[in-house]
């Protein structure tokens, strides 16, 4: 019998170290922190035009967007006038904790109330990793077929917001929102569903009370 | 694939304890996978293969303890299910089912080899 030794460690164990630094710095500089999870395809960057336009004057805000190989989804919030910083990840396909880190070095961004992190477009590998975030929120579009929860179950089950996305298609896809937001609760009882259209602008408005919110409570 | 990067995180811990321990070469190393933690073992078996190539864990198997989440009926108490099938709502009563562990990532146990001894 060769020795073994019983070790007992998180894998992730340098990324949630790093993490914590993170959340202890947006705890200290009063920064709420939401990581944005989906598919490609889902509506993210979209999402994002509609709530910072719709917060901006009121909040200071900011985007990490994380990509494999492009510029193209901070080029669209940096269109708008407000701070976007692109972390290419170079081919993997998740944001880490040190990658936060580093690019919050680079970007830059002053002072903040809410700094969004648009992960990188797959709903199976960011879920693993902490990046110092308030909440995950996981996209959902009407366009990607009603059995995606309980195909991903992990995602759905640790992102504390569910967002709808293209809801103004309803009754003109196949999906059955009923349905979807049934798995998703059994998934996450305590989870909050949304359902959302930033081109209709529908349930925008909760969506950015619901940011709003968690601000003033992580303020309290 | 974030199984590669899982992989390079569990090697490195692996070839401290190692180094702690004074071994020489990695023979085994034992993971917790929990259902939930989107983790899929065998890409992982995959990863771990490529990753340890030229080092003290190349040849080296690593075995993944995959760990069911459970999911429970509020009033009915736990639910069977398959792996991989989530249960809406509970067969006997319909309640919404709730869901627990399943979340672990752990590196568990390493087996290796000291230079001038005998296995
Ligand atoms: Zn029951």
């Amino acid at each position: 019998m060769s020795p073994t030794a019983d070790v007992r460690a998180q894998i992730l164990e340098a990324n949630r170290q790093a993490a914590e630094a993170l959340r202890t710095r947006f705890l200290q500089e009063k920064t709420l922190v939401v990581n944005l999870i989906s598919s490609p395809g889902s509506g993210k960057t979209t999402l994002l035009e509609a709530t910072l336009a719709r917060l901006s004057g009121k909040l200071k805000t900011a985007v990490l967007v994380g990509d494999i190989a492009t510029e193209r989804d901070a080029d669209r919030i940096r269109k708008l006038g407000l701070p976007a910083y692109q972390i290419l990840t170079g081919g993997a396909c998740h944001l880490d904790a040190r990658q936060v880190q580093g690019a919050l070095e680079k970007a830059g961004f002053g002072a903040l109330d809410i700094l969004f992190i648009e992960n990188v477009g797959n709903l199976i590998c960011p879920t693993s990793y902490d990046l110092g975030e308030d909440f995950k929120v996981v996209l959902l579009s009407l366009t990607e077929g009603d059995d995606k929860p309980f195909k991903y179950p992990a995602i759905f089950a640790r992102a504390s917001v569910a967002l709808l996305t293209k809801v103004d298609l309803l009754g003109i896809v196949d999906f059955d929102v009923e349905a979807v937001e049934r798995q998703i609760r059994t998934l996450n009882p305590h989870g909050e569903i949304l359902r959302v259209s930033a081109k209709t602008g529908e349930g925008m408005e909760a969506w950015c009370r619901k940011l709003e919110h968690a601000l003033v409570a992580k303020r309290a | 694939m974030h199984e590669t990067s899982i992989a390079l995180e569990i090697l490195k811990t692996s070839e401290t304890v190692l180094a702690q321990h004074g071994g020489s070469r990695i023979l085994r190393v034992k993971v917790a996978v929990g259902e939930l933690s989107a983790v899929e073992p065998e890409l992982l078996r995959y990863a771990w293969e490529a990753v340890t190539v030229g080092g003290p864990a190349e040849g080296s198997r690593l075995e993944v303890d995959f760990l069911p989440a459970r999911q429970f009926c509020p009033t009915c108490g736990p639910v069977a299910r398959a792996p991989g099938a989530w249960v809406p709502l509970c067969l006997s009563c319909g309640a919404p089912l709730l869901v627990e562990g399943g979340n672990e990532l752990d590196l568990v146990q390493v087996e290796f080899e000291v230079d001038g001894e005998k296995p």
